[in-house]
C-alpha cells in the first residue's frame, strides 16, 4: 500500500529523531569524545568508524535494552555494525 | 514433598555457605591471590555474597604501605571479580548436574572496570562483605555489578565486565 506524502514525511521524521536519540545514547553510555550530531547514519560503529570494540557491545546492548526494551542477542550482533542497522533493529523490535 | 524439594533431589544443589576449600574447588586462584574466605549467600548464575577478612598477615600490606597499611582498592575489584567467577562457576555445576565437576577452567578475564568508587580506605582488621550480581551477557562477556562493605558502610562500588571461557576452547 502506497504511503501518502504526509505519512512518508512523518515516518522519516520519526526515524531521524530515533537516530539522533540513539547517537546521544551511544555517546553518553560509552563516554565517547565525539559530538553526537557528527555521527553519520551509515557510519560503522566498530573499527575505523566510531572505534568501538567488542567489550563495548555489551554496554551498548544493555543501554538499548534499558532505553527501548529491545534486546540484542548473540545471534543479532550484526545489528551493531552500523548506526542504521542498530536503528533498524530497534524500530523492528520496539513494542 | 514440595516442588522445590523434588527439584533438589533431582539436581544436586550447590548452596551457601561455601568454605574457603569449597571456593578453591571452584576457582583456579591460589595463595596469595585467592581472596574470598567464605561465600555466605549464593544464587548460581545470578548473585553472591562473600566475606574477605583483611589481616595484617596479608603479604600485600607489607608493601602497601610501610607504616601506613591500607588494603589496595584494586584488590577490592578483584574480590568482586572472583565472586563473579563463583556465580558463573556454580551455575556451570548446576547445569552439568555434577557438583564435583572441575569448572575452574571456565574462569576467563577481567575485561572492563567502570565507575569504580572507593569511599573510604580499608584497614587490617576490617571484615569486607563483598556482593556481586551478574547482569546482561553477550557471548563470553558478562556484566557484573559489585560492592564491598565494612559493617553497614559501603566502601567500594563498581561495574565490571568479566569473561567466562567455554571449557571446550
Amino acid at each position: 500500500m502506497a504511503l501518502t506524502l504526509e505519512e512518508t514525511t512523518e515516518r522519516a521524521r520519526n526515524r531521524q529523531e530515533l537516530c539522533a536519540d540513539v547517537k546521544a545514547l551511544l555517546v553518553e553510555r560509552l563516554d565517547l569524545d565525539v559530538n553526537p550530531t557528527l555521527i553519520g547514519d551509515d557510519q560503522p560503529l566498530f573499527g575505523r568508524g566510531l572505534e568501538l570494540d567488542s567489550i563495548d557491545t555489551l554496554e551498548l546492548a544493555m543501554a538499548i535494552e534499558e532505553k527501548y526494551e529491545v534486546t540484542i542477542t548473540d545471534d543479532e550482533t550484526d545489528s551493531l555494525l552500523s548506526l542504521n542497522r542498530l536503528v533498524d533493529h530497534v524500530e523492528a523490535n520496539r513494542s | 514433598m514440595t516442588q522445590a524439594a523434588l527439584a533438589a533431589v533431582e539436581t544436586p544443589a550447590i548452596t551457601a555457605p561455601l568454605s574457603a576449600d569449597d571456593i578453591a574447588r571452584l576457582l583456579p586462584h591460589r595463595y596469595p591471590f585467592l581472596m574470598l574466605d567464605r561465600v555466605t549467600a549464593l544464587e548460581p548464575g545470578v548473585s553472591a555474597e562473600g566475606i574477605k577478612n583483611v589481616s595484617v598477615s596479608d603479604a600485600v600490606l607489607a608493601g602497601h604501605f610501610p607504616g601506613r597499611m591500607i588494603y589496595p582498592g584494586v584488590l577490592l575489584i578483584e574480590c568482586v571479580a572472583q565472586l563473579a567467577a563463583v556465580i558463573y562457576g556454580s551455575a556451570a555445576l548446576v547445569s552439568v548436574k555434577d557438583t564435583s565437576a572441575d569448572v575452574s577452567g571456565r574462569v576467563g578475564y577481567l575485561a572492563e572496570v567502570r565507575q569504580a568508587k572507593f569511599m573510604r580506605p580499608v584497614y587490617p582488621g576490617d571484615q569486607l562483605i563483598v556482593r556481586a550480581t551478574s547482569g546482561a551477557r553477550m557471548g563470553a562477556l558478562i556484566s557484573v555489578t559489585g560492592q564491598a562493605s565494612v559493617g553497614r558502610e559501603v566502601v567500594m562500588t563498581a561495574r565490571l565486565v568479566v569473561t567466562e571461557r567455554d571449557q571446550e576452547e
